[in-house]
């Protein structure tokens, strides 16, 4: 296991708060040289994933935007007298009571890995299809 | 043994679960599955009582390595295609949950119960979109 490659998806999430703290400034173009051998890809839209370097700025603070709708949707421990969800229907596996789970406004809740791959490419729930950002909006206008 | 990704967990477990419990008319060779668990092929029997009743039709499932974050690729292939507007006739199938309306919470299951339904609302065979290719 320990010469794996691994995922390297928090390292890319601190890349693009870098860029979110300095969108004011002019976003240096990344150098394609020191990514060759890890490419990440992001999804600005669901069936187009491309590798961070070939994001445009606008897609860039898109999808640093949404990292920090993310951070607002609370990470629990999973509770089976609660939730009706027995299982995270990603990954299909059922949940354990105390593990961690992502709740979307809809109260549907997932792993947080799987939910957060998913949410990089689309901002709905899987479940009911209903758009994560409008209803996040909505519940802080109404608080 | 590697142990398996969470993309082949899953389809190991849709597997089994449409072993026991197939939608009707649904049927697949575990088997030939169990060799290549990101292409199976999927056989389906025209629905009693509609225009397809008495065809078989044959659907492939090819499943990236990231399934079910990617929509499988479901197409159907073999010697009998069917007659459909939303079915050309190289076999590629015009359904909204097989590309934008896809999400990880369908499986293969909804996807076959989705192209019976689509075959099975059919009140005209008529192959609007067919690429002819004769
Ligand atoms: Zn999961
Ligand atoms: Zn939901």
């Amino acid at each position: 296991m320990g010469n794996c490659l691994k995922g390297t998806s928090n390292e890319d999430i601190s890349l693009l708060r870098e860029n979110e703290r300095s969108s004011e400034q002019q976003i240096e173009p990344i150098q394609p040289s020191s990514y060759r051998d890890r490419t990440p890809v992001f999804y600005p839209t669901p069936n187009d994933g491309r590798p961070a370097n070939q994001l445009t700025e606008e897609e860039q603070v898109r999808i640093a935007r949404r990292i920090g709708l993310m951070e607002h949707l609370p990470i629990l421990a999973y509770d089976d007298s609660i939730n009706k969800n027995k299982e995270c229907v990603i990954c299909m596996i059922e949940f354990k009571i105390g593990e961690e789970v992502r709740y979307l406004p809809c109260m549907h809740v997932y792993h947080v890995s799987c939910i957060d791959d998913w949410l990089m490419r689309s901002f709905t729930c899987p479940s009911c299809m209903e758009p994560v950002d409008a209803a996040l909006l909505t519940s802080y206008d109404t608080n | 043994m590697a142990s398996p990704s969470p993309s082949e967990r899953r389809l190991q477990k849709e597997l089994s679960s449409l072993m026991k419990d197939p939608p009707p008319g649904v049927s697949v060779d575990a088997n030939a599955v169990y060799q290549h668990l990101n292409l199976w092929n999927v056989h389906m029997k025209g629905a009693d009582g509609t225009l397809y009743q008495g065809e078989d039709f044959q659907l492939q499932f090819r499943f990236s390595s990231k399934y079910p974050f990617d929509s499988p690729e479901v197409t159907f292939v073999g010697d009998n295609i069917p007659i459909h507007p939303h079915v050309y006739s190289n076999g590629h199938i015009c359904l909204s949950i097989l590309t934008d309306d896809w999400s990880p919470a369908l499986s293969v299951q909804s996807v076959c119960l989705s192209i019976i339904s689509m075959l099975s609302s059919c009140k005209e065979k008529a192959s609007t979109l067919s690429i002819e290719k004769h």
